[in-house]
């Protein structure tokens, strides 16, 4: 008899009926289509394009930036200094505690962030407050005739500074 | 009737014929509409309906005045490219935010807020909820034991991040607890502090903390989250 | 037209056949037609025929629950009437705020109204709640309605999050960035919940849209539903409960 051939194939236990089998093939079926709508809902609500503004941009030139100069860029928030003994750095201005746009004080050298008073040295370094991490550097690249192109998308070694 | 009842006695036994089987067990706990007493019942209509119009209208006037008089704030329009200072959240969140000034992000914006939630709602499931008679009565010692040891324990924690918003409500609510220790003897407010349980304790220690960490967020934090006193909130212009 | 003349009026409606067709029980002034009232209405008949006298005295549950669902009723519809004004989009939903402050008739008074209520119903929420474990009506049979209103909670706080980002000005903007960021934090799904949440990676338009569609029509529907088996709860569980009515039976041994 088919049940017995089953049976001895292993795929049918002693005692699961033809019934049971159904029923188990019917609620997985019925499990399958709910994991699948799951996930292509969350696919559906995951925006594949963004308007935002692009990481990308361009920055001066490397002479624009000697020794000790702090430029802040708005639109892209990112601070661009001119590192100690030559060379050009970025860092983001987003506050690493809850994401405020932080200021540069020129007259005590430190960045701050007005939400909860961290407070950055020019490194990034965290020097007070709650910021649970230094600010992040972002990547710099030069063309031949040095000008700059910071990408705020991609961060790179703490420390890593750009030199000619 | 001649004979007096005789005493009731608990027999166990499988013989449906000697022993019926269904027994009618009659728990406190039992919901209220079994455990029918002689009470006044009253018609919904009108007693209840109107009570209802009633508080309705209420609340609709009330809201409407306060709605006239009070405005809803509006600021600038938004500048992705400016924080405010201070930017707070709204009301609710802003003991939250103002934990955030002494605990990292995860602790404070997900930790607890995730505890909170799971400690509420886990409350009638929890056995010291359902059982609790006042905090005192039982062995006394090894409760002053407990409380003393988890008082000192979260002073010593919070005082540690120095979060004293937490640290002197904990003290407080311990103080009130060891006062209605000493004894049943004093007057009303006493005698009610001793019939306290543990978990009304808790929560009490819970509300004090939330809102005393609202209070201050909302009142006495200014720019750069620092503390003011509330008539100082905003920067002269 | 004098009293009686009204009341004739009155009357001769009540008899007439298009009223009775619509009102299928008669005037109530007997305790069968009080309890039809009651019985033959849709949106009524949640209650029971009768209640416990005690349970109608204010101080019995101080009617934090009715406070709190008077004030969601007076959000839908405030609510309701503020969309016909407003649209979703950057910048136009600070505009709109500003028309219905300066050019729309009453928009000030509605949106004031709309606001206070989001207050009390969140104020009213926890109220009710401290309400219910100080009186210990969570004990059994009503320990998962008491679950169901920690979820109505949460709906409460995320409805009035949501909707503090609509009016798009510096409060709404940067509120909502400090809390999603706090939303990163989580370990796992911190990130991708805030991209999902925000619809990108900053609080743009893409998130006041996502928001407004959450605010108007994902958390109303879910707060109806929970809403709906909360108070039906309490019906199957015989009232509300107020202070517990034994005490000596109430505290204690189990």
């Amino acid at each position: 008899m088919p049940e017995d051939r089953a049976k001895s194939r292993g795929l049918l236990s002693e005692e699961e009926t033809r019934r049971d089998f159904l029923t188990r093939i019917g609620v997985g079926a019925c499990v399958v289509t709910g994991v699948g709508a799951a996930f292509t809902l969350l696919d559906y609500m995951e925006p594949k394009v963004l308007f935002e503004p692009p990481t990308l941009f361009r920055a001066g030139n490397l002479n624009d930036f000697p020794e000790g100069t702090v430029r802040f860029n708005e639109e892209q928030k990112t601070y661009i200094l001119g590192a100690a003994g030559g060379g050009v750095y970025a860092l983001s201005a987003v506050c690493t505690h809850l994401g405020c746009i932080t200021r540069y004080l020129s007259s005590e050298g430190v960045i701050a962030c007005p939400c909860h008073g961290s407070r950055f040295d020019l490194e990034g370094n965290v020097v007070h407050g709650p910021a649970p991490h230094p600010l992040p550097w972002l990547e710099v690249k030069a063309d031949a005739s040095g000008n700059l192109l910071v990408d705020t998308g991609r961060t790179i070694p703490h420390g890593k500074v750009l030199k000619v | 009737m001649s004979q007096p009842t005789p005493p009731l006695e608990l027999v166990e036994s499988s013989d449906p014929i000697v022993t019926p089987r269904r027994v009618a067990l009659v728990r406190p706990d039992l919901r209220p509409s079994v455990r029918r007493e002689d009470e006044r019942w009253v018609m919904t209509f009108p007693h209840l309906i109107l009570r209802e119009l009633i508080l309705f209208m209420a609340v609709v006037i009330a809201l409407s005045l306060i709605a006239l008089i009070f405005d809803a704030p509006l600021e600038g329009i938004a500048n992705p490219l400016e924080t405010p200072n201070p930017s707070k959240a709204p009301w609710y969140f802003l003991g939250l935010q103002e934990l955030l000034h002494y605990f990292p992000p995860v602790v404070a914006g997900v930790l607890i807020p995730g505890l909170v939630v799971v400690a509420l709602a886990v409350i009638p499931y929890a056995r010291i909820n359902l059982s609790a008679g006042p905090l005192w009565s039982g062995d006394e010692r090894k409760i002053r034991t407990w409380v003393g040891l988890v008082t000192a324990m979260l002073t010593i924690l919070f005082a540690g991040f120095r979060c004293w918003p937490i640290v002197v409500p904990t003290l407080a609510v311990a103080g009130a607890m060891f006062a209605a220790y000493k004894g049943t003897e004093g007057g009303r407010f006493r005698r009610f502090l001793v019939g306290v349980t543990l978990p009304e304790w808790i929560m009490t220690w819970f509300i004090v903390v939330a809102t005393l960490l609202t209070v201050i967020g909302t009142f006495f934090r200014g720019p750069g989250w620092s503390l003011v006193w509330p008539w100082n909130m905003h920067l002269p212009v | 037209m004098s009293g009686t003349a009204l009341a004739n009026l009155a009357d001769w409606i009540r008899d007439s056949s298009v009223y009775r067709s619509i009102v299928r029980h008669g005037s109530a002034d007997t305790n069968r037609n009080r309890s039809l009232v009651i019985f033959e209405n849709l949106f009524l008949h949640v209650h029971p025929v009768k209640v416990r006298e005690k349970t109608l005295r204010f101080t019995h549950t101080f009617w934090l629950g009715g406070i709190t669902l008077v004030s969601s009723i007076i959000l839908f519809a405030t609510g309701i009437l503020l969309m016909f004004y407003y649209h979703p989009s950057v910048p136009q939903a600070y505009i709109d705020m500003k028309e219905l402050q300066f050019v729309v008739d009453n928009g000030v008074w509605l949106r004031n109204l709309h606001r206070w209520s989001a207050h009390l119903m969140v104020f009213g929420s926890f109220l009710h709640l401290i309400r219910v474990f100080y009186h210990r009506a969570y004990r059994p049979p009503r320990q998962f309605n008491w679950v169901i209103g920690v979820v109505l909670l949460l709906l409460t706080l995320l409805l009035s999050y949501t909707g503090y980002l609509l009016p798009w000005d510096q409060l709404a903007f940067w509120g909502v960035s400090v809390g999603t960021n706090m939303a990163k934090e989580a370990p796992l799904i911190g990130k991708p919940l805030r991209f999902l949440l925000l619809g990108g990676n900053i609080v743009s338009e893409n998130a006041l849209l996502r928001f407004y569609v959450l605010h108007c029509v994902v958390l109303p529907v879910a707060f109806i539903l929970f809403l709906s088996v909360h108070i039906w709860r309490i019906r199957k569980d015989g009232g509300v409960q107020g202070p517990p009515e034994d005490p000596s039976a109430e505290k204690g041994a189990p």
